[in-house]
């Protein structure tokens, strides 16, 4: 299938970039995981589960009923594994449509071919490991607002929330709302922080206010707040039972079912970096990002990238991006047609306070230094922190040697778990900054891909065998 | 100031590595230099494969004292492990055309010293039960394996330290001048020899000193599986030597054979073709059905050097005193430390234990007029 | 107490089979939440590293939660309840 525009990923910075160059006239389509649109803060409950929408319900609504109207094809529950096309063509050869390969929501295989390519692939969180963080009961932050929020699920009955940035609060709150006990909160930032961060949150009266009630209602319940408190190692046999907690010097000890922890939110780079995209390291923004121009483009013509993927802003600055990129794709494509205004005034005010809350969330050196030893980094591949120091005093001077030294990443996650660590750790054994050590390099397939899916029906004598080499 | 060394060998992947190595342990003081990371480019990312069964047969007798070498990689290499494990091989076919293919290479490389026999496919189940119904004949080659390819820059670089050589890796050569200095981004590196061992950029190392050595970029496709319960035990390949197939111990499966992708000496490996990579993974599945219950993690790109002839680049570089070249050799991880070690030899002045493959056959004598 | 959180309608539980005993879940929730609900956190055990699986990231990215339904290998964060699914380990 061809379109104009081809949008990668279904949260709120892709939802309205797909609504806006469908409405602008382009053949747009969206491509998203989950089963249905709206990403990670306005994710869409399972069908015929009702419960009382809230205002990031409310505003996820919204965007998926524009998009709905919009005319774009909206592709949900699918798999988009394999990229090419583009800049990744042979040399000499001019540049052809962006080519996606994925897998239907029935697992049937199809192709999609665009023009231009916008990628709003949003973020994954990032887990600074400690002693016992694989442990079941132990779930990320992001992962426990996706189990409360959209799932109405609570992740446990005795819940300790930990790490940095606003989502503490949110998980806190809504553990408590949803009728569980939360034993305490264990923010990494100080309380000088959070009020150096105010002047920023002011441009979002919005969501200052909610951060206020959140932390009056944690008040309310007694709810034990350590500011500038770190995980030292969660406990149990088999599965969590407690949690000891860093604070002011002294360790508590606190009995609980259910750790919910995250220090922040990592840009899902992948694509960018299949495409061979120019990146820069910038730790207010999340770590590595496509280095963009004031309209969206990355360094490869006709690609794009929005929302949180392209540095961390949070949901509130996300539409706005996603629309300012599908209007330089409208234009870059020479489609004519409707030019919906941008909003580049709420993006900024957005952009501001999401810049706070993305300083708050960016990777924090001491809790990195902080690892043990024998504490598995990458848990995929089973590699402790001790390993990967071993391979800097071996020469493995950048991320993608550490891979091949240790095999640090090359699990099933492809290192989307480990890789910041891994890379802070590599960095503070060589004494260099974190950015000279680079990132992986992207290749296909996007996520895992099940064989069998891919395969399809085929004849043998139909496989294109090459001709041999010479003998 | 200049440094002043013995020998500078360009290009720290296997081949580089196994030179300067012998050179410095026969008494040079030697400088590798690599404009990246030792062993990152083909001799890391390669499928790892021991195989006598897609070594060309002029190799043979090469890949035998190689395959030694690297089963035995800790004693020779200061412990230096790429964890080398020695398994049976067997080359498969499915049709009369494969099985016609795969009598004829199996000859071919029997008479060059390759212990194949040839059998039916129920023998072949029972070597591998893994392998699908439907084979044909089988070629069996007791002698095979595979390491992990991965860990070859690690294994080489404490064993090259120990011999004293100086290991230059992010280091690229712009140039070097007749008197064999060279210009790098480290400043001025002088030697008295020069080995280029640059794989799959040898044509432009060899640009250096006026040579003109045409050489082809294959781009090479491989696929890893996330680890799966043991379905397999051999290393498999198919007639046609576009399949190379082998479980590691930590259940992965890495699927190989030279199957192309996107890529170019200026921009690396590229892209995996879909086409290739499909009908790569299609050829894995038919012949071990178990795999379709795999997932695959990854896929990645090798580039891969080949002379005209597909032979070997080895030995001295002709008009130019005292420099050397290495490189092209076919299935060239399979055979590399043992190449490597026959021209140290040479360049130590001694008679190398089996013949080098001179370049004079590939220069075009009137664009290399002097 | 349940894990599951009061006040949302939810469509009539089913019964579906992980690891050999039937479980309750409501047809359209994440697999991961409902083997959550049903307090099973170690989702599968074995020698690999990731070992035991568990949910982690609910957002179909760590990989940790990988499960056999059906003789499929899914991710269990990424997979619907339907009524009648066998649930094993991967």
């Amino acid at each position: 299938m061809s379109f104009d525009i081809a949008v990668l990923g279904g949260g709120p910075a892709g939802m309205a970039a797909a609504t806006t160059a469908a409405v602008g006239g382009a053949r747009v389509v969206l491509l998203e995981e989950s089963p249905a649109p709206g990403g990670q803060v306005h994710r869409a409950p399972p069908p015929d589960f009702v419960g009382k929408p809230d205002a990031d319900r409310r505003e996820g609504d919204r965007l998926r009923a524009a998009l709905a109207a919009s005319g774009a094809d909206v592709r949900t529950g699918c798999r988009v594994w394999g990229l090419g096309g583009g800049p990744l063509g042979p040399a000499g050869e001019a540049a052809g449509p962006f080519a996606l390969s994925a897998l239907g929501a029935d697992g049937v295989p199809f192709a999609v071919l665009a023009r231009a390519l916008i990628l709003c692939c949003g973020t994954h969180e990032r887990v600074i490991p400690f002693p016992g963080w694989t442990l079941p009961g132990v779930i990320g932050l992001a992962a426990a607002t996706i189990l409360l929020k959209a799932q109405g699920v609570l992740p446990g009955r005795r819940v300790v929330v930990a790490g940095a940035g606003p989502l503490l609060y949110a998980v806190a709150a809504k553990v408590l709302a949803g009728g569980g006990e939360v034993v305490a909160v264990a923010d990494a930032a100080s309380r000088g922080e959070w009020i150096a961060a105010l002047p920023a949150l002011a441009a979002r009266p919005d969501l200052l206010a909610r951060g206020t009630a959140w932390r009056a209602g944690l008040l309310a319940r007694r709810v034990p707040v350590l500011q500038g408190s770190q995980v030292a190692a969660a406990e149990g046999d088999g599965v969590l039972a407690r949690v000891r907690v860093l604070a002011g010097g002294a360790e508590c000890i606190l009995e609980a079912d259910a750790l919910c922890v995250g220090h922040g939110l990592v840009p899902a780079t992948e694509a960018t970096r299949t495409y061979r995209a120019r990146h820069a390291h910038r730790p207010e923004d999340g770590g590595w990002v496509p280095v963009l121009d004031d309209r969206q483009r990355t360094s490869v013509p006709l690609l794009y990238a929005a929302g949180d993927g392209a540095g961390v802003r949070g949901a509130a600055a996300a539409p706005a991006a996603g629309r300012v990129a599908a209007l330089a794709a409208l234009d870059d494509l020479g489609l004519p047609g409707e030019r919906p205004a941008s909003g580049t005034a709420a993006l900024g005010r957005a952009r501001r306070a999401g810049a706070a809350m993305a300083r708050m969330m960016a990777l924090r050196p001491s809790l990195v230094a902080a690892i043990p030893p024998e504490t598995i980094v990458c848990r995929c591949e089973g590699v402790a922190r001790a390993a990967i120091e071993d391979a800097a005093a071996d020469g493995a001077a950048t991320v993608n040697q550490l891979k091949h030294f240790t095999r640090c990443g090359m699990g099933p996650c492809q290192g989307r778990m480990c890789g910041e660590a891994a890379a802070a750790i590599l960095a503070a054994a060589r004494g260099v900054p974190v950015a000279e050590v680079g990132f992986a390099t992207g290749r296909i397939p996007l996520r895992p891909v099940p064989m069998e899916a891919i395969l399809g029906e085929f004849d043998y004598g139909d496989i294109p065998v090459p001709a041999p080499a010479p003998i | 100031m200049t440094a002043r060394f013995d020998c500078a060998v360009v290009g720290a992947g296997v081949m580089g590595c196994a030179t300067a190595l012998f050179l410095a342990r026969g008494g040079m003081r030697v400088a590798l230099l690599d404009r990246g990371g030792i062993c990152r480019e083909a001799s890391g990312v390669n499928a790892g494969t021991l195989t006598m069964q897609m070594t060309r047969a002029a190799l043979i007798p090469y890949a035998l004292r190689a395959h030694e070498m690297w089963l035995t990689m800790p004693q020779w290499c200061a412990g230096g492990d790429v964890l080398a494990t020695a398994c049976p091989g067997l080359s498969v076919a499915f049709t009369d055309g494969e099985a016609a293919m795969l009598e004829e290479r199996a000859r071919i490389r029997r008479a060059a010293g390759a212990p194949i026999e040839m059998i039916d496919g129920r023998a072949a189940q029972a070597i591998e039960p893994g392998l699908a119904d439907g084979v044909k004949l089988a070629g069996h080659c007791p002698i095979d394996g595979f390491t992990s390819a991965y860990l070859t820059g690690r294994a080489f670089r404490p064993a090259l330290l120990e011999a004293g050589v100086t290991l230059l890796e992010d280091t690229p050569v712009r140039g070097v001048d007749e008197r064999f200095t060279l210009d790098t981004a480290a400043g001025a590196i002088a030697a008295r020899r020069l080995v280029l061992a640059g794989g799959a950029w040898l044509e432009d190392m060899a640009a250096w000193v006026g040579i003109r050595l045409p050489i082809k970029v294959l781009v090479n496709q491989l696929v890893v599986t996330e680890r799966m319960a043991p379905v397999m035990r051999t290393v498999l390949g198919v007639a046609s030597g576009l399949l190379s197939l082998k479980q590691y111990a930590n259940g992965t499966v890495l699927i190989g054979g030279g199957w192309q992708g996107i890529g170019d000496r200026a921009r690396g490996g590229v892209s995996v073709r879909p086409e290739n990579f499909l009908g790569n993974v299609r050829l894995a599945a038919h012949t071990v059905p178990a795999l379709r219950e795999a997932r695959v993690v990854r896929s990645w790109l090798g580039l891969e050097a080949e002379t005209a002839d597909a032979l070997p680049a080895i030995g001295p570089i002709p008009g130019v005193e005292d420099a050397w070249i290495i490189g092209s050799v076919h299935s060239g991880y399979t055979s590399g430390p043992y190449m490597g070690r026959l021209l140290a030899q040479a360049v130590l002045g001694q008679e190398p234990d089996l013949p080098l493959f001179p370049i004079d056959r590939l220069l075009n004598e009137r664009s290399n007029a002097a | 107490m349940s894990l599951r959180i009061a006040g949302i309608a939810r469509p009539a539980p089913v019964t579906i089979t992980v690891h050999g005993q039937p479980v309750a879940a409501h047809p359209g929730e994440s697999l991961a939440a409902a083997l959550i609900a049903a307090s099973i956190l170690r989702f599968g055990e074995g020698e690999d590293p990731a070992r035991p699986r568990t949910a982690f990231c609910m957002m179909g990215v760590c990989q940790q939660c990988l499960l056999r339904v059906d003789g499929r290998l899914v991710q269990a964060c990424l997979t619907p309840v339907v009524a009648g699914q066998v649930v094993s380990a991967a």
